[in-house]
């Protein structure tokens, strides 16, 4: 085993599949900051050009691209309050507030050593749990992933609102977005749902629109009302020093990088939940780390642990990912279903072969994930006082540019202008939200876990009946989803006792 | 205000989900199990907020989220709300008659000369700049599909 790991290094360090990781780390730094032109779409794009490459040279680009993405997708995010990409959009809420504060220093400090313990512990994961992840996987029956997208929403839903009102405001959110996944054609009797007589909606609402516009929309008009940069005329200062400081704000909450780290890893191992869940979900558990209610509102207004949680579930994720892929060739998100075509059109099947006859070359993907991330963190080192210093940009020069990018990412989607009124739409959507101080995460979880829940639900149904409540996992992850909900308020009842006492 | 917003959206809720309730129930049962399970209770859970707020309960803590600057009179906000409204609008509607090529420079430059009050060299320079990227990127490199504004297509000058 030892010796397939030392020749997977060797492998990538040779001169040829090192140089296609660079390739393909230089293209993935910049579709992460590029809002919109989604990570997945670009590793369709580039599978046209691994034909003519080995194995280990095609994993090392597609796979050095792909899992640097969401790295430099926190940047942008955390700059413009534009998601750079879909898996990055829950570090905005305290990333962006940092950055408004005058600490994009200290937030993409953060966000990049979180990124790159994330990353590291999700290779390790990799390396690790192919011999003993197994088993686990395929105990999980379409009723326990069922649950699992509940608990997930329940999750969410619960921790980022304040109180039984803020409850039901998350799960308004998250039932809008369940709502909205169902909009199109229904994969089971193929009646169209919710479509207003439009082709456009046949295919159901596309994600990257949708979030471009619930996110980016009301940050502009926000941008436009307070007429300044998005630092708001708070000077920068010294960014080297912020960032040290975001740096050893990751090791001060070292737990929570490694437990949020390993949600991500966990997310990614189980098929059909995807990135998009992964953040938010450690988002969720970083508002956990709360002890107070005072503490609990700091998150969304530019709490550090907010920016940690997300960013090293992001990137912990491919590792993850990458087991059921290789392991199984059931692929745990978009991006692994391409990625699963790459291995098909170089010969490979995934399974046990991977795990016997090409170790080795599994090995090296571990090593990709690694190295990219090494790399592209100190790259993104060395430019953070540029990068850092786009926020003192006066306002009324970003506006136009940032509109640009969301109109062109949205159009990108499905090249339609209807994508770029689902944008508007959404925009509208997200502003009143903003407004009225119901919490946005809920609604893209319920939005990307529409489809997989109802197809996991029909299935339970249809299989067991009614007795698929009955099952034992089902049974726990119901007791955990009600445990999740009953928690805060549990919590503010404690803390109106400890207050009346005080 | 926040009061008064969370009411339309709860509104808007309960009328999608009652929407959605009343087309589901004329589906075969595969297509309307999952939205009457998700329709039902959140009918239910947005009429409760519909009562929150007409009962007049305080609007509660805001979300763990983005919230908006309050540095500005409420007038001031409100109008330099319309005027970022009204060219996210008119950005789209250009987009619709002009294409993306043309569309892109033109927002660029009115939005730096006309709201940013920035000099005609710095405009010029900083329109010609964003085109240059845009146009390399989208369109000779990745060959994004642009297609030509209504205009054209009215005139019979789309390729």
């Amino acid at each position: 085993m030892l010796e397939a790991l030392w020749e997977g290094l060797l492998l990538i360090l040779q001169w040829k599949p090192f140089a296609f990781m660079l390739v393909g780390v230089l293209v993935g730094f910049w579709v992460g900051l590029l809002p919109g032109i989604g990570g997945a779409t670009t590793l369709a794009l580039m599978l046209p050009f691994i034909y003519t490459m080995q194995p280990v040279e095609a994993f090392a680009f597609l796979l050095g691209m792909h899992s640097v993405v969401a790295t430099t997708g926190d940047i942008t995010s955390i700059l413009f309050g534009v998601p750079g990409e879909a898996t990055t959009a829950a570090i905005i809420l305290d990333g962006h507030a940092m950055a408004k504060r005058g600490e994009a220093g200290r937030a993409l400090g953060a966000a990049l050593t979180a990124s790159l313990i994330g990353a590291l512990i999700g290779a390790a994961a990799l390396a690790l749990a192919i011999p003993i992840v197994r088993p686990l996987v395929l105990t999980f029956g379409s009723p326990e992933m069922f649950m699992l997208a509940i608990v997930g929403l329940a999750f969410i839903a619960s921790l980022s609102a304040q109180g039984a009102r803020g409850m039901v405001r998350g799960f308004l959110a998250g039932g809008l977005g369940m709502m909205l996944a169902m909009v199109g054609q229904d994969p089971q009797a193929g009646v169209a749902r919710f479509t207003l007589g439009t082709l456009y909606l046949w295919q159901g609402l596309d994600l990257v629109p949708v979030l471009v516009g619930l996110f980016a929309i009301p940050e502009i008009i926000d941008l436009a009302v307070r007429g300044t940069s998005i630092a708001g005329g708070v000077p920068a200062g010294r960014i080297s020093r912020g960032a040290l400081e975001g740096v050893k704000d990751v090791f001060r909450n070292f737990f929570l990088t490694i437990r949020c780290a390993l949600i991500g890893t966990f997310i990614g191992i189980t098929p059909g939940l995807g990135g998009a869940v992964a953040q938010w979900m450690a988002y969720g558990h970083a508002t956990q780390s709360a002890r107070t209610p005072e503490e609990r509102k700091g998150f969304g207004a530019g709490d550090v642990r907010g920016v940690i949680g997300p960013g090293a579930a992001c990137n912990s994720k491919e590792g993850g990912a990458l087991i059921p892929t290789i392991a199984f060739g059931v692929p745990g998100s978009t991006s692994m279903a391409i990625l699963l075509g790459g291995f098909f059109l170089l010969g490979l099947v995934p399974g046990p072969e991977m795990l016997t006859k090409h170790l080795a070359l599994t090995f090296s993907l571990v090593w990709t994930i690694v190295l990219a991330n090494v790399i592209t963190v100190v790259v993104c080192a060395l430019l953070l006082n540029r990068l850092a210093g786009l926020t003192n940009v006066a306002g009324h020069r970003l506006i136009p540019v940032i509109l640009v990018l969301v109109f062109i990412g949205s159009f990108t989607s499905n090249s339609q202008y209807a994508d770029i009124l689902v944008t508007l739409v959404f925009g509208g959507v997200g502003y009143l939200m903003v407004v009225a101080g119901w919490p946005r995460a809920p609604l893209v979880l319920g939005l990307v876990l529409g489809k997989i829940a109802e197809n996991y639900l029909y299935i339970s149904v249809a299989r067991y009946d009614a007795a698929w409540l009955a099952r034992p996992v089902v049974v726990a992850l119901l007791v955990v989803a009600a445990a999740v909900v009953c928690y805060p308020v549990f919590q503010a009842w404690r803390g109106r006792r400890r207050s009346q006492h005080a | 205000m926040r009061n008064r917003a969370s009411l339309i959206l709860a509104l808007a809720i309960a009328a999608l989900s009652g929407w959605a309730i009343f087309s589901a129930l004329a589906w075969p049962w595969k297509a309307k199990l999952f939205p009457l399970v998700i329709s039902i209770p959140l009918l239910c859970l947005a009429l409760a907020e519909v009562l929150w707020v007409l009962l007049g309960s305080a609007p509660g803590a805001a979300a763990a989220d983005f919230k908006l600057s309050e540095e500005h009179p409420p007038e001031v906000a409100r109008r330099r709300t319309a005027i970022a409204v009204a060219w996210i609008g008119g950005f789209f509607v250009v987009i619709l008659l002009l294409g993306f090529l043309i569309a892109v420079p033109l927002l660029v430059f009115a939005y730096l000369k006309l709201q940013g009050k920035e000099s005609w060299g710095f405009s010029i320079a900083f329109t010609l700049a964003l085109w240059a990227g845009f146009y390399g990127l989208f369109d000779q490199l990745l060959h994004l599909p642009f297609p030509a504004g209504w205009l054209f297509e009215w005139l019979g000058l789309a390729g």
